[in-house]
């Protein structure tokens, strides 16, 4: 016993020390492998695959803009590489269905209709009543119900960068949902740093185009998350251009100039942030856009718009274990056959029971109703009879 | 048992306690004197109060068309988006229209039977390819019997489930003269044009339901009620063959000139209610920018926008109305004079007022005949972009727009800024009220005393206030104004209406007239009966205008203006002739209209029995007994 | 007694009077519930809560004959036993006979009151007679409800019925009243302390002469026992009918639990629809509680005059009711008829009245402006209930002041009396 106890031990400490020598070797593996994108002043992302979550959070036909933005923003993002599996559209309501629409089935968010954002590949994850904050937030935090599809569930970890885009009808730190409830600033921001405690983001870039935007990433207090809003608080977010045909305002400035830009960057493209806020003048969109950076630890000039709004791919092939699969089968059938055998033998003692029915269940028939109520009405007459015959 | 109870300290907490709500003599002494001071204070004053707040209401009236005193009109409800739509109605459609034109004009002047004519309408609008029926109706009033014919077509929304409908509606008779008898020609040729040409679009959410009613305003009265389900005596209708959803908005055409130099809106609703004021502001957007038409409220031009057109008032020198502020007001005041004119009686200004009963928002467009510059293509688009706007709806208009006065066709009043007016003097007819009911209370000791010297030192009893023979009095008075309103509305007072008026005028004037022979009270310890009936009187009036306001503005505010000071200074006189001249006057006041406003009679006699406005039997039960019993006040002995 | 006591003696020609004057009345009610008119007040919600519209009745007694359970569902909260009389011996599918039935329910109630007023002055028949009828007949807050067939005018008859009894010292039949009574509305039980001190001592009017009460109040316990029994024995009843006990949350519960937010004249309705979800619970308790918070007070202050706290808490419970109708303030404003000697002493009756005035007219015309025209909004029609509680509420202070007053008596000269 001692001899072994004393082997275990000179084993233990062997390879630990080899361990510890080989660590730096490793850590330096594995953190070239992450820093692939960061440049020269290691700088770069770190990240290994993109998200997006992009949220429509209003409804009603004159609310058009808000499901083009949102749908805009969609477009862009899929174009730059993020595939539909990482991205969570919410639009709440549908517009291209909507009796309205002169051009049915399609949205546009340019008044010469040149793009119809609504074409061929649209997967919308949370639509109409499915917009709720309660959603949104599950979404973030990925609390969700074991039944809840992948597809509806943000599946981000600690590599991941993770786009968050909101529109719609808001306030000083609120946004409104579906015209009946609304998320306000603390939310989105206790959110974000559950996400953070959970690992479940590297960065995120959150983007907001609503009336006094910037109020509502003001509570942010998790690190690594780069914020911009359309406007300053007291100030609204305004529409920028009307399609004479659909009759409504197709789209909202501050998106409208953002998906502008956009639309000249391509997967390799190295434009930075600071060359898309450089790009926006606030003269045009009629407000004051704002950019929040002290939650960031990168400057923005070194922030690739990429990092963000483009897509890491990765490719591996996997073997499909189909053994596994048939012992799961059947397994499965077995769990079945066994309930079923529950199931009757619950059943069975039951029957007898069925048959004895109480006197009760006699007198409260819909037969014994007449009965019922002559009897209670002769006890009724009877009890007045009494109390009036009394002196 | 030996256990330490504290029965003193219990004590002390119960004192406290106790102690807590009482308030020293001394203190009470002083609280009864100063309110004695205030009540003393205001009954002094009491006068002084009303005139102030007669004053203040008679000026508010005057000064309600001040132009610094409205507000610019904008839209309220976000979904409406007014003027944000490009127009296809084109000259084609101009073509088409100008082709019904010619037929409708010979329809007119070959005197054709309005079930023939409805029945050329129907073929019309069903080939179109919209579902077209007829509908005839009769009403048999005092007035004898009226019937005719609706036409009427429902296209149904191609994407939508036809819950909901917007109305476009033309009457035959337009509105010129309040419908005396010109034909609404191009108003019935742009509904016909303007159905087919909105068959050829898919983006209705809404039914869109043609009405072309016969008439002008009865066809309408008894195609809604028979919509609606509601029955009504004395209206005899078909049912309808085609129904739809739920109407939330009409639009009504009335365009009988050659051509038109503005478009008015008209708006006001039977009983003085008023459409959603986002409804008005709507069109007046789209046809000032779609369809580059001027807009103008009724048939008022802006002397600003137009100069030409602008007549300067004799009766103001040159210098005054040169001032663009007086023309302004001057102008705005005539705007809200034509408002109470349409707004008082309940009958309202045309065929829109007729759906707001059924809660559905409307106006009319009326074209100002003029020779130029604007015909089918303008009145279309207007029509045509308004249509996108209803369509835009996701709920019926709300947010409390119903309650504006007013002034220009962008500018208007809030409720808080014109209601005081009447509100205040009907504040102080009360204060009137309730400081005659305390005078009637107290009587002086020294009341009869000779010797005037001492009466400075007059002490005050009370005195009782008996109110059943007032109450007596009031309950016959109304019933009476009862019979009268039962007498009126005959339909044979009304064919007879030239004899039957002096000699009901008579009647009328002579019944109350028994108030001379209630004696009066002799005892000192009774309050005299003019007193008390003058204090029910005034309550009852304040009380009425002050309920009004809500209802119909107007009316509350001629009501102010009509009883206000009248009700006032009715006060007995120990002279039989005074007394018998006072009454005459208030009988005068009263039953005037029986009089000098035959017309009248019959109109407001046949709006209550087709259209079922209130004014009539308001005027017979309401006015007159509140009047009559002013001058009762006078004829009982002091 | 300030009011001058009639003579019993006195009068066999003004009881002829009487006689014919009350025939009148009930035929022109009778006219009145004939014409079309009550079919205006079919769907008001001022005239019938959902615990005592007809359209409701009408749904239970339809449910049950389809052997539907009919307290399964939300609409039908009236108790058993109006539903085993409707079934069974009343008139519920004719409107005309249902109409009678209502009217000669109220000429009960009118009857009963001006018994009330006898035995209260102690005469056999009065002068006053018919002006206490007419004030119970020709009460607009009483008959619109019963034009509109609403069962709280059969809840009036039996609170002045058990009151009468009370009066005429029928302990049993007191008791059995107000148990049926209870029944029907479960907020009535405030009304059992005063009807039963009432039983114990006399109707007559001591509001001039205060003294503690006399009889021991020992006398209580058996009543409350019996008000218990019956109450037991009907309950039974009521659950016979129904088939199962789900008939108590459905009436009684409701008058607790406030499911149904029907806009109606009391206070309750508004209040709870703007509540927070949380906070609800807590609410109900406090007004629930707050109903009965009065009943001691009242009947300790007017234990001499047991008629006039069961008059007072008759308004408290018009303006405080979960959910009133008109006939609950119509109830109160009627039995003024009872009470002459207080008049004199109102401080300020007229102000009462010009607020009742109002409130009667802003009513219906900010219900009509919210449902019917869609002009307004419910924060209208709720300030005009806030005018009709602050014009019942006025009304209880005077009733107060004025029945408190009379003891003191006329003031000599240079005297004020003042509230401490």
């Amino acid at each position: 016993m001692r001899l072994s106890f004393f082997l275990h031990l000179v084993i233990g400490i062997l390879s630990w020390s080899w361990a510890a020598a080989s660590t730096d070797s490793q850590e330096q593996i594995v953190k070239d492998f992450f820093d692939k994108n960061s440049n020269s002043n290691n700088e770069g992302s770190t990240h290994t695959n993109n998200w997006a979550v992009l949220v429509c959070a209003s409804r009603y036909w004159f609310n058009y803009r808000h499901m083009a933005n949102a749908l805009g923003m969609y477009r862009t993002v899929k174009r730059l590489g993020i595939p539909d599996s990482n991205i969570i559209l919410m639009l709440a309501d549908d517009v291209s269905c909507n009796q309205r629409n002169k051009f049915p089935g399609s949205v546009y968010f340019t008044p010469d209709r040149g793009v119809d954002l609504y074409g061929d590949n649209i997967e919308v994850d949370y639509r109409g009543y499915e917009v709720t904050v309660e959603n949104f937030i599950r979404v973030l935090t990925g609390r969700m119900e074991p039944s809840v599809p992948r597809s509806k569930r943000l599946l981000t970890d600690e590599r991941s960068n993770v786009f968050v885009y909101m529109t719609g009808h808001g306030g000083n730190e609120f946004l409104k949902f579906q015209d009946n409830e609304e998320i306000s600033a603390f939310d989105i921001a206790d959110a974000f740093e559950q996400m953070y405690q959970k690992k479940r983001y590297n960065e995120i870039f959150f983007m907001i185009d609503t009336c006094q935007a910037n109020t509502m990433y003001s509570k942010f207090y998790s690190p690594n998350i780069l914020a911009t809003g359309s406007s300053e608080l007291g100030e609204s977010s305004y529409s920028h251009a009307n399609d004479h045909d659909i009759g409504v305002a197709v789209i909202d400035a501050y998106t409208h100039y953002v998906l502008e830009y956009m639309e000249n960057v391509n997967k390799t493209s190295h434009a930075s942030m600071q060359q898309l806020f450089s790009y926006i003048d606030p003269v045009k969109i009629n407000s004051h856009f704002g950019v929040r950076t002290d939650l960031f630890t990168r400057s923005l000039d070194n922030i690739r718009l990429t990092d963000f709004f483009g897509g890491v791919a990765q490719a591996e092939i996997v073997s499909r274990p189909e053994t596994d699969n048939t012992n799961i089968n059947r397994i499965e059938e077995e769990e079945v056959l066994s309930e079923r055998n529950i199931t009757e033998a619950h059943s069975r003692p039951r029957l007898p029971n069925q048959q004895t029915i109480s006197w009760w269940s006699y007198a409260t028939s819909p037969q014994y109703k007449q009965l019922r109520i002559w009897s209670s009405l002769v006890m009724l007459g009877g009890l007045i009879g009494l109390v009036f015959s009394r002196k | 048992m030996e256990q330490e109870r504290p029965p003193s300290k219990w004590k002390n907490i119960l004192d406290k306690l106790r102690n807590l709500g009482q308030i020293s003599p001394d203190k009470t002494r002083r609280t009864i004197l100063r309110r004695r001071y205030y009540v003393a204070l205001i009954s002094r004053r009491l006068t002084l109060i009303e005139i102030i707040l007669f004053l203040i209401g008679y000026l508010w009236l005057l000064v309600l068309p001040l132009p610094r005193l409205g507000q610019r009109t904008y839209m309220d409800e976000n979904a409406l988006q007014p003027a944000q739509v490009n127009t296809y109605w084109n000259w084609d459609d101009v073509h088409a229209a100008d082709n019904y034109l010619d037929h409708v004009e010979r329809l007119r002047d070959n005197n054709i039977t309005s079930a023939k004519r409805a029945e050329w309408l129907q073929t019309e609008l069903g080939k179109h390819g919209i579902s077209a029926s007829t509908q005839n109706y009769t009403f048999s009033t005092s007035f004898g019997i009226v019937n005719g014919t609706n036409t009427y077509a429902i296209l149904a929304s191609p994407r939508h489930s036809g819950t909901e409908a917007i109305v476009i509606s033309a009457s035959w008779i337009s509105r010129i003269g309040e419908g005396n008898g010109t034909v609404n020609v191009r108003g019935v040729s742009t509904v016909l044009a303007l159905a087919g040409f909105l068959k050829r679009y898919s983006h209705w959410g809404k039914d869109i339901v043609f009405v072309l009613s016969d008439g002008y305003l009865e066809g309408m009265q008894a195609w809604l009620s028979s919509y609606h389900g509601t029955s009504q005596s004395g209206l005899k209708v078909d049912p309808l063959e085609l129904t739809s959803g739920v109407i939330w908005t009409a639009l009504n055409i009335d365009y009988s000139g050659h051509s038109f130099s503005h478009l008015g809106i008209f708006f006001e609703a039977l009983n003085g209610r008023l459409p959603n004021q986002d409804l008005m502001n709507s069109a007046d957007t789209i046809a000032r920018y779609t369809a580059g038409v001027p807009v103008i409220l009724y048939d008022h031009l802006d002397p600003e926008e137009e100069p030409a057109a602008y007549e300067a008032p004799w009766w103001l020198p040159k210098a005054i109305h040169d001032i663009k502020e007086v023309r302004s007001y001057l102008y705005q005041a005539k705007n809200v004079a034509r408002h109470i004119g349409y707004q008082y009686n309940g009958r309202g200004s045309g065929v829109h007022g007729l759906f707001r009963q059924f809660r559905i928002d409307a106006i009319t467009l009326y074209g100002i005949p003029a020779m130029g510059p604007h015909g089918f293509h303008a009145i279309g688009r207007t029509v045509e972009s308004t249509l996108r706007t209803m369509n835009n709806l996701l709920e019926r208009l709300h947010a409390s727009f119903f309650f504006y006065l007013q002034t220009g066709p962008r500018q208007f009043l809030k409720i808080g800024l014109y209601l005081p007016s009447a509100i205040l003097i009907s504040v102080a007819l009360m204060f009137r009220g309730l400081g005659t009911w305390v005078n009637a209370g107290w009587i002086s000791a020294n009341h009869n005393s000779k010797d005037g010297a001492l009466s400075k030192e007059s002490t005050w009893r009370s005195r009782k206030r008996p109110i059943t023979g007032t109450l007596s009095v009031m309950i016959a008075m109304h019933a009476f104004g009862a019979a009268l309103f039962a007498l009126v509305s005959s339909s044979w007072f009304i064919s007879n209406i030239e004899t039957l008026a002096p000699i009901a005028f008579l009647t009328a004037f002579v019944l109350p007239l028994f108030a001379l022979v209630i004696p009066s009270t002799k005892s000192e310890d009774v309050a005299p009966m003019h007193m008390i009936l003058k204090t029910a009187n005034l309550c009852l009036t304040s009380t009425v205008i002050s309920i009004i306001t809500l209802m119909n503005f107007s009316l509350a505010a001629v009501l102010a203006v009509v009883l206000g000071i009248p009700l006032v200074i009715s006060s007995p006189s120990s002279k039989m002739s005074v007394r018998i001249a006072k009454y005459s006057a208030y009988a005068l006041l009263a039953l005037g209209w029986l009089l000098f406003a035959q017309q009248e009679i019959v109109k407001s006699v046949w709006s209550w029995q087709v259209l079922l406005v209130w004014f009539a039997p308001f005027v017979c039960i309401v006015y007159v007994p509140l009047v009559l019993q002013a001058g009762i006040v006078c004829l009982l002995q002091p | 007694m300030s009011s001058k006591p009639q003579p019993p003696s006195s009068s066999p020609p003004p009881n002829n009077n009487f006689a014919v004057a009350f025939c009148a009345l009930a035929a022109a009610r009778t006219w009145l519930s004939l014409t079309g008119f009550s079919s205006l007040l079919d769907h008001n919600q001022l005239v019938s809560s959902p615990l005592t519209a007809f359209s409701n009745l009408k749904e239970g007694i339809f449910l049950f004959n389809h052997d539907i359970d009919p307290y399964s569902g939300g609409s039908f909260r009236q108790s058993p036993l109006l539903l085993s009389l409707f079934t069974t011996i009343l008139p519920s599918s004719s409107k005309p006979l249902a109409s009678l039935l209502w009217t000669l329910n109220d000429v009960v109630g009118a009857y009963t009151l001006v018994q009330i007023w006898r035995s209260r002055q102690n005469v056999t028949s009065s002068r006053r007679d018919t002006l206490v009828a007419a004030a119970y007949l020709l009460n607009p807050y009483l008959f619109l409800p019963s034009l509109a067939l609403s069962t709280s005018s059969f809840e009036n008859t039996l609170m002045l019925s058990a009151i009468l009894f009370a009066c005429k010292r029928k302990p049993s039949q007191t008791v059995f009243t107000l148990s049926v009574l209870v029944q029907l509305s479960l907020t009535s039980i405030i009304m059992v302390l005063p009807a039963m001190l009432l039983l114990i001592t006399d109707p007559h009017s001591h509001l001039a002469s205060p003294q503690p009460i006399q009889t021991s109040l020992r006398k209580l316990w058996p009543l409350f026992g019996e008000f218990s029994l019956y109450t037991i024995v009907l309950i039974l009843i009521s659950t016979v009918i129904a088939g199962s006990w789900t008939w108590i949350p459905q009436t009684w519960g409701a008058t607790l639990m406030l499911p149904d937010l029907t806009p109606n004249t009391g206070m309750w309705w508004y209040f709870f629809t703007e509540m927070f979800d949380h906070f609800r619970p807590f609410f109900l308790m406090v007004f629930s509680v707050h109903l009965l918070i009065y009943v001691a007070p009242v009947c300790l202050k007017f234990q001499y005059d047991p008629l006039y706290a069961a008059y007072i808490l008759l308004g408290i419970l018009g303006i405080f009711k979960p959910y009133p109708t008109l006939s609950d303030p119509g109830l109160f404003v009627s039995m003024i008829a009872l009470f002459p000697e207080t008049y004199q002493y109102m401080r300020h009756p007229i102000v009462t009245l010009l607020l009742h005035l109002h409130a009667a007219l802003l009513m219906p015309l900010f219900y009509d402006l919210w449902v019917v025209q869609g002009a307004g909004n419910a924060n209208f029609f709720y300030a005009s209930t806030l005018v009709f509680a602050c014009a019942n509420g006025a009304a209880i202070v005077d009733a107060l002041w004025s029945g408190l007053r009379v003891a003191i008596g006329e003031t000599p000269e240079g005297y004020v009396v003042v509230q401490e």
